[in-house]
């Protein structure tokens, strides 16, 4: 699969490395956004507690802005 | 996680709520009871009203409170609000022995407070006429009788929390909604038995600040909320465990 944001500005040689959480994009190297969301276990009638690894995301720089409101 | 100091803070807001708003619609029913003629010995002021629609306004009142208190610091502290809730995830080893005396103090100065607030917001008739809606078996009703009532609507009370939260298959988001109604159900089935406490804390607020402040001294009833609560809620958790292990 080409990286649908390269392949939109006419580059149709770069390889997509990851696939968008959300949307489902091919997006290559220069174009994936990788965020490490928390994780959190337990709730009511527990403490919830944050466990000690994040889970990796990937997103194209669309779904990101979205993801995180613009941050 | 929050830290053991954070989640006593939590404990004691979130029982703080409870007492005020739950044990304080006992006490304004009774002020506005104030002066009936009680219809029969059976009747102190809760019920003269609207009959067990008083206790049912009262039940809600708990209700709303207890789901508003979960869904809002559920995952803070696990929102317990009652030390035989806490004690009875202490027995199961769900929750650690350590922090469980920490979790039943907060929960109880917590209960203190929101008796303090509630006649500080209404005034001495709170207290005098209300007794900041402490708990007390009704006319009639023996000590034996009153400690096994609250047993049994604590059992039930814990038997729900294990089913809709505890138990890791229960359906998520449901379980403040259905453990508030649990506790408002209750409340209006025993409540003109035994005053309806299900939860030691409940009952020490009032009593402790009905004392300081000239109110009614009901301490010699304290081991019926102390017992009834416990043994319920612990027995609903092992039963739990028993039944719903296969
Ligand atoms: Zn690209
Ligand atoms: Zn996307």
């Amino acid at each position: 699969m080409m990286c649908y944001i390269c392949a939109k500005e006419g580059q149709f040689d770069s390889d997509a490395v990851a696939v968008c959480t959300i949307c489902g994009m091919g997006t290559c190297m220069n174009h994936t956004i990788r965020k490490d969301i928390d994780v959190w276990e337990g709730g009511y009638p527990f403490p919830a507690k944050k466990l000690p690894k994040k889970m990796p995301r990937m997103f194209c720089p669309d779904c990101s802005a979205a993801f995180g409101k613009g941050k | 996680m929050a830290s053991l100091s954070t989640r006593c803070i939590a404990e004691g807001v979130g029982t703080l709520l409870l007492v005020y708003f739950g044990a304080g619609a006992a006490a304004v029913t009774l002020m506005l009871a104030a002066g009936s003629n009680p219809a029969t010995p059976f009747n102190i002021g809760i019920g003269q009203l609207g009959g067990l629609g008083d206790w049912f306004a009262i039940g809600m009142v708990f209700a709303i409170t207890i789901a508003a208190v979960i869904y809002s610091l559920g995952r803070v502290s696990g929102a317990h609000l009652n030390p035989a809730v806490t004690i009875a995830l202490a027995v199961t080893k769900r929750f650690p022995a350590n922090e469980t005396v920490g979790y039943v103090i907060a929960q109880c100065i917590g209960a203190a407070c929101g008796s303090l607030l509630f006649a500080l917001t209404v005034g001495m008739n709170a207290v005098t006429v209300g007794g900041l809606g402490a708990t007390a078996p009704f006319p009639g009703i023996g000590y034996g009788q009153a400690i096994l009532a609250e047993a049994i609507a604590t059992f039930v009370l814990m038997l729900v929390i294990m089913g809709v939260a505890v138990d890791k298959r229960a359906p998520p988001g449901f379980a403040g909604l259905i453990i508030g109604l649990t506790v408002g159900g209750m409340i209006t089935a025993t409540g003109n038995i035994t005053g309806a406490s299900l939860n030691t804390a409940r009952t020490f607020g009032p009593y402790l600040i009905d004392s300081v402040l000239g109110g009614p001294n009901l301490w010699i009833y304290f081991p019926i909320y102390i017992i009834g609560p416990i043994v319920g809620a612990v027995l609903a958790a092992l039963f739990y465990d028993r039944i719903a292990a296969e």
